[in-house]
């Protein structure tokens, strides 16, 4: 893939280059998912992280619980009826151990449901080309465009380099 | 904390491609631990059950002890990791890796151990509930199913809380170590770029999972309890195993890991990283469920003499007056009487204090399990069926193999992966962004002329830590 | 007619004996442990002598209490089996099935009577003792529990015998190996479901309790205290 980035140290600096890149992008004929931020660690309380701070999965995280419950009683209570063999005066199916295997298969699938998801929106495993430089594990925040129009190499190396970054670099 | 991301890097992934004589020697040991156990379950397969020290009417023994003791331990990660996270203690941010690892060894040694006591145990895999030739499916009345069920979810849970923090950090070792490496760590990171929207998403489940294991973790060592409590004999038909034996896991969890951490921090050159503080937080975290376990051994104790139950008092007695005195006695001296002016003493509660308190404490819950197992046995409702037990050298080689497995465990994690998580730490160095935006602004010259206070910083607009 | 099998034992008339206790291992192959293993409490007693006594040589006072298998109606030992290796059958017998148990030995600890026992070894006759084993029973090799049936083999091939030749089975035609065996005939055993068993007239008994019945397992051994003012000594 080619991209154009430069990296800061400081994450204002990044939010000022992407808000920059954002502002410019329509008329450099660049989209919004060309714009890529990469960092190291987490940052929080900054527009370029916080606008994709929107998930469900704590929805998704509840139906896969509620799955994994009808799921585990409806096997249990399947197998005590299939082959019924009584055991010391207790019904064939008692709500009350029932109770505890439902419980548990409903943190199961509750855990499960949302690692899948995890996987699933964060686009992992991917093996295919990423954008990273090493300077990254140094704590700078890298901002660039991936495959830039030629015609506007130019001015987004302007813009990267006016928001604070000393280097910018091609790939 | 005056250390650059690239230190932090360099500081942790070090102890991955260095390896010290220390290393290997520490490995051949716990190697020839699980080598001694795997010959001693060999032994026992091949003979029966009858090499070991059970009889009639002790069934259960060293065994079961194990298999109890590892669960408990296995709690540790879940306290540091999911309840810290949710409080936000920031001090838990070098913690959590080495505690997380402690739990999913830990459980998995614990799981194996009913396999292992089986009487026929090449026949294990009934326990799993597959469609069969038989035509017969496990019996989920059974307290040992629901043993089966919740660990299988705690181990699921746990191994994935592990690892799905170790994304970023694999993803950091790909760039920054060479060799043969490089492939193990380019498959564990998963392709993981850094972007923003997959933090979040890394985030949003990790904040779910912590919500989720500690019920688990409740829910296990309750049911583990459950194993005695479901039963009608004296001694253990109690109400109180669940919470017992909870607290008892998170006491000796919490031990384990100020244990592990200590280790690591000698061993690994963590000094910077797992400081004084951490062990003192950890100490009054100790503290608190030794008090704790106090309260419930006592609970559990009264309620059994006042209660004046001539086959609850037989068994009572022979706790603790009787043939298991000593050992009752070793117990009190090692969860309480040793640890309490170690860990409530603020000028003894530093890393070798903790330390000391830990290892006392780790020997008494052992202690706890086997006096919760073996007096009941011993002492059921018909004198005529009261026996003795002693342990055979085939038990005590077993009990010895399970430390020897999770130090290898723990021996080989350490050599792959950073025992502290980077990103997470860094996360906590970086100063914290809400605090710039709220920052009170004022004129300097303003406040040094009102107050005369010549010389007065301004309020800073970012806080340092 | 559903049988529910049950048995009474006079407490009055036990001499303390135990011609049960070897009855039982002849009929079920239960393998003698040996001094050394006996002595490590490694004995199969499906049925045991309970003695008790107060007091020294001559004015000992003594009790016995042959104790086996209480084949409860709610046991405590058959809902924990994982394998379902315990279970209750329709006629009222805890059975115990060998080819499903795995050796967990939570049925054993649940047991508050302590009458299960487990191979810890594979059983062993020395020639000639091995031509002497039941055919009807079958031999458990190590890791597998067991107690007394009330001598199933024996219910089974009653009931076989009598559903050939079309009638009921009659009060008393068969009995376990130590009911059998009982010189002071202690030792009753038949249907309480027929009201006019033996058996069920016993239960009836004003002497007639249960072994630890507080604990709520409701046993199906019914045991006949001694008239008030007598002793065995």
């Amino acid at each position: 893939m080619k991209a154009l980035y430069a990296l800061y140290s400081d994450p204002d600096a990044a939010q000022r280059a992407v808000n920059s890149l954002k502002l410019s992008g329509g008329s450099l004929g660049i989209g919004e998912r060309q714009i890529v931020v990469v960092s190291s660690e987490p940052f929080d309380g900054y527009d370029f992280s916080d606008e994709h701070s929107q998930t469900r999965i704590f929805l998704i995280a509840s139906l896969g619980g509620i799955c994994g419950a009808l799921l585990g009683l409806l096997f249990v209570r399947f197998t005590q009826f299939v082959y019924p063999l009584p055991t010391g005066g207790m019904p064939i199916a008692p709500h009350w151990t029932n109770g505890i295997i439902t419980y548990e298969t409903t943190m199961l699938g509750a855990i499960l449901t949302t690692v899948v998801t995890l996987l699933v929106t964060a686009q992992l495993p991917h093996f295919g080309p990423r954008l990273s430089d090493p300077e990254i594990w140094q704590g700078k925040i890298l901002v660039g465009v991936t495959d830039p129009p030629e015609k506007a190499r130019p001015e987004l190396e302007k813009q990267l380099r006016l928001a604070g970054a000393s280097q910018v670099k091609t790939v | 904390m005056a250390k650059t991301a690239e230190q932090i890097r360099a500081d942790l992934l070090r102890p991955l491609v260095r390896t010290s004589p220390a290393y290997w020697f520490a490995v051949a040991v716990a190697g020839s631990m699980v080598l001694a156990g795997v010959f001693a379950f060999s032994y026992q397969v091949y003979h029966g059950l009858g090499v070991w020290g059970l009889n009639w009417p002790v069934f259960w023994a060293f065994d079961i002890t194990n298999f109890v003791f590892w669960i408990g331990i296995s709690h540790a990660g879940t306290l540091i990791s999911a309840i810290l996270r949710l409080a936000n203690a920031s001090w838990r941010r070098p913690v959590t890796r080495c505690a997380e690892a402690i739990t999913v060894f830990a459980l998995s040694i614990g799981a194996i151990i009913p396999i292992c006591h089986l009487g026929r145990p090449w026949l294990f895999f009934w326990l799993v509930p597959y469609p069969s030739e038989r035509h017969i499916w496990p019996n989920f009345r059974s307290p040992l199913l629901w043993d089966f069920v919740a660990i299988l979810t705690y181990l699921s849970g746990s191994s994935l809380f592990l690892l799905l923090p170790m994304i970023p950090d694999a993803g950091a070792a790909r760039d920054l170590v060479k060799g043969w490496r490089k492939h193990l760590y380019s498959l564990m990171s998963l392709g993981w770029e850094g972007t923003p929207k997959q933090w979040h998403r890394l985030e949003s489940a990790m904040h779910i999972m912590a919500i989720a294991i500690i019920p688990v973790a409740v829910s296990v060592h309750t049911i583990v309890s459950w194993d005695f409590a479901m039963t009608p004999v004296p001694g253990w038909h109690s109400t109180i195993f669940g919470p017992y034996f909870v607290v008892g896991a998170i006491f000796s969890g919490v031990a384990g890991l100020i244990l592990a951490m200590a280790l690591l921090r000698k061993f690994l050159h963590l000094e910077d990283y797992l400081e004084p503080i951490h062990f003192d937080h950890l100490g009054k975290l100790l503290l608190t469920f030794s008090l704790l376990w106090v309260y419930f051994t006592f609970a559990e104790h009264i309620t059994a003499w006042y209660g004046n139950d001539v086959a609850e008092m037989n068994v009572l007695w022979a706790t603790i007056r009787g043939p298991f005195a000593p050992l009752f006695w070793a117990m009190v001296f090692c969860n309480f009487i040793i640890p309490f002016p170690l860990l409530a003493i603020k000028r003894l509660r530093t890393i070798t204090g903790t330390c000391i308190a830990s290892c006392t404490i780790v020997i008494g819950m052992w202690l706890e399990r086997f006096l919760i197992i073996v007096p009941t046995l011993e002492t059921k409702f018909l004198p005529y069926s009261w026996g003795s037990y002693s342990p055979t050298w085939v038990e005590i080689t077993l009990t010895v193999a399970g430390f020897g497995m999770m130090a290898l465990l723990y021996l080989v994690f350490s050599k792959l992966v950073p025992m502290i998580s980077m990103w997470e730490l860094e996360a906590g160095v970086r100063k914290a962004p809400i605090y710039r935006r709220q920052a009170v602004h004022f004129e300097p010259q303003a406040a040094t002329a009102k107050a005369g206070l010549a010389g007065a910083e301004p309020f800073a607009t970012d806080v340092s830590r | 007619m559903t049988h529910k099998w049950a048995m009474v034992i006079d407490l009055d008339r036990c001499t303390g004996c135990e011609a049960c206790v070897v009855a039982c291992h002849a009929e079920n192959n239960i393998g003698t442990a040996g001094a050394d293993q006996a002595a490590r409490g490694r004995a199969k007693h499906w049925i045991r002598v309970e003695r008790y006594w107060e007091g020294e040589y001559p004015n000992a006072k003594l009790r016995f209490q042959p104790v086996l298998c209480q084949q409860c109606d709610d046991a405590p030992c058959e809902p924990v089996c994982p394998t379902y290796a315990s279970y209750h059958t329709p006629e009222g017998l805890n059975a115990q099935v060998y080819n499903r148990c795995i050796g967990t030995r939570f049925c054993a600890n649940a047991c508050p009577y302590t009458v299960r026992f487990l191979n810890f070894y594979n059983p062993e006759w020395d020639k000639p003792l091995n031509l002497q084993l039941n055919p009807d029973v079958s031999v458990r090799s190590v890791g597998i529990m067991e107690k007394c049936t009330f001598c199933v083999q024996r219910i089974r091939s009653a009931e076989i015998q009598a559903e050939s030749e079309k009638r009921e089975l009659k009060d008393g035609e068969f009995n376990p190996a130590c009911v059998q065996t009982c010189p002071p005939k202690a030792m009753v055993f038949g249907d309480l479901n027929d009201p006019n068993s033996e058996v069920s007239r016993l239960a009836r008994s004003g002497r007639s309790t249960k072994l630890l019945g507080e604990l709520g397992t409701r046993p199906n051994v019914n045991y006949l205290q001694q008239e008030s003012g007598k002793n065995n000594g």
